[in-house]
């Protein structure tokens, strides 16, 4: 069995220090099987690697997923530590036995690895992001990234649009 | 609790965790208890077509597998068998992404309990890419060959310098001093399996003499049509590389390098 992360763990790799990377602006998804995309790598100055994955539904506009996830050295899938979600329907937190319908955020915890689940099961409803747009920059805001433009000035582009 | 009121209890609670919420212009969202390993529950929509209903998982589930796998792997060889497999049991259709599944004769229910079983099969592709240490494969292989093989018999990445400058068709682990070298391929996976396939057949078109060998890392692992290409094409194959297979591969590299210590020799 692997060995899980801590919480302790996790809540450092979240919250070190991180370039936000360019690719952010302005952001170019690509679409494929009817969502859009985009993976942007982002090293730490400690060396640790992590990975931004942005995925939105081209049917529905909010459902979406911003993701932070750790690049975990000799080890061959990502650990997702945040996911910012959209409104894309319910989720339930097994080990709480509570249910959610709203925008929601993601973390990965100890409980949930031992509970042999994925480790970014656990997740709270949130009102501080409401698109996509917002769900970034609460990432960003959230998980040690150096700062992001002010709202306005994000011009996100998608394919066919002019940024 | 008697038989009729167990099955009373099924009833009430499985229907009850079903809901119908409107959503737009005949469009519903179908709410069931039914999710992913991450507690995010299916994402199922009932819309009506032209010529008709579908329940459709608006391109969710693929999206959402995105984020724990790379989900071009199901686009080809075993997995892409899978899914395809698991769709037409429950005759559920891949529309880019989308997955849908026409309601036939008003028959809502049953639609449903198809589309969830086609979404759980689905979803359960992800356990074919659960997270493990990363393969020591290759890299056992080499130390063991390093450590059979005299190191000025040994090629690693060898290439035709003259046919292949640029080095496309390249050999993993090339034994020399002999009129036909040992080509050896470790074969961790589909990818390079290809293109070991591909290198080989080239050789042959080539002309060049050689010896070929494929070790697998997990040959049951691989699907069978690329499988029976490579077969057709490489010499010998050993199926993984547990112990027996490894002294097996001693004995065939002790035979290989006596051989080509009495041959006139070749670099």
């Amino acid at each position: 069995m692997l060995i899980p992360l801590s919480d302790e763990e996790i809540d450092a790799l979240i919250r070190e220090r991180k370039t936000t990377p360019r690719a952010l602006f302005p952001l170019r998804l690509v679409e494929h099987n009817k969502h859009r995309r985009r993976d942007c790598e982002v090293k730490s100055a400690s060396g640790n690697e992590f990975v931004i994955a942005i995925r939105q539904s081209v049917i529905d506009g909010l459902n979406f997923s911003v993701i932070l996830m750790h690049r975990r050295p000799g080890f061959n899938t990502l650990f997702r530590l945040r996911r910012y979600n959209g409104m894309h329907g319910e989720h339930t937190n097994e080990i709480e036995g509570n249910k959610l319908d709203d925008f929601h955020v993601h973390t990965a915890t100890e409980r949930y690895q031992k509970l042999g689940a994925k480790e970014d099961s656990f997740a709270e409803a949130t009102s501080r992001h409401w698109n996509l747009d917002s769900a970034i920059r609460c990432m960003l805001e959230d998980c040690g990234f150096d700062s992001a433009p002010p709202s306005p000035q994000i011009p996100f582009s998608f394919p066919g649009q002019t940024p | 609790m008697n038989l009729s009121s167990i099955q009373e209890d099924f009833k009430k609670t499985v229907c009850a965790q079903i809901e119908l919420k409107p959503q737009g212009t005949d469009r519903f969202l179908v709410k069931t208890p039914f999710r992913f390993e991450d507690g995010d529950h299916f994402v199922i929509a009932l819309k009506r077509e032209s010529d008709g209903w579908i329940l459709t998982d608006e391109a969710n589930t693929i999206m959402h597998l995105s984020y724990w796998m790379d989900t071009d792997v199901i686009e080809s060889g075993n997995r892409k068998e899978i899914v395809d497999s698991s769709l037409s049991t429950f005759s559920v259709e891949n529309r880019d992404g989308e997955l849908v599944i026409p309601v036939t004769d008003e028959r809502f229910g049953d639609a449903l309990f198809n589309f969830v079983q086609a979404l759980t099969k689905v979803t359960d592709i992800s356990f074919l890419s659960r997270e493990r240490v990363r393969s020591t494969f290759m890299e056992d292989l080499r130390v063991f060959l390093k450590s059979k093989v005299p190191e000025q018999r040994l090629q690693l990445n060898w290439q035709d310098e003259k046919r292949d400058p640029a080095g496309k068709y390249t050999v993993d682990f090339r034994i020399n001093h002999m009129k036909r070298p040992l080509f050896i391929y470790g074969v961790p996976g589909e990818d390079k399996m290809r293109d070991a396939t591909i290198s080989l057949l080239t050789f042959e078109r080539w002309g060049l003499k050689n010896q070929s060998l494929g070790v697998f890392e997990d040959q049951m692992s691989l699907p069978r049509k690329p499988l029976a290409r490579f077969t057709d094409v490489v010499g010998k194959t050993l199926s993984d590389f547990e112990q027996d297979n490894r002294e097996r591969l001693g004995s065939l590299l002790d035979e290989v390098l006596q051989e080509g210590e009495g041959e006139k020799k070749e670099t």
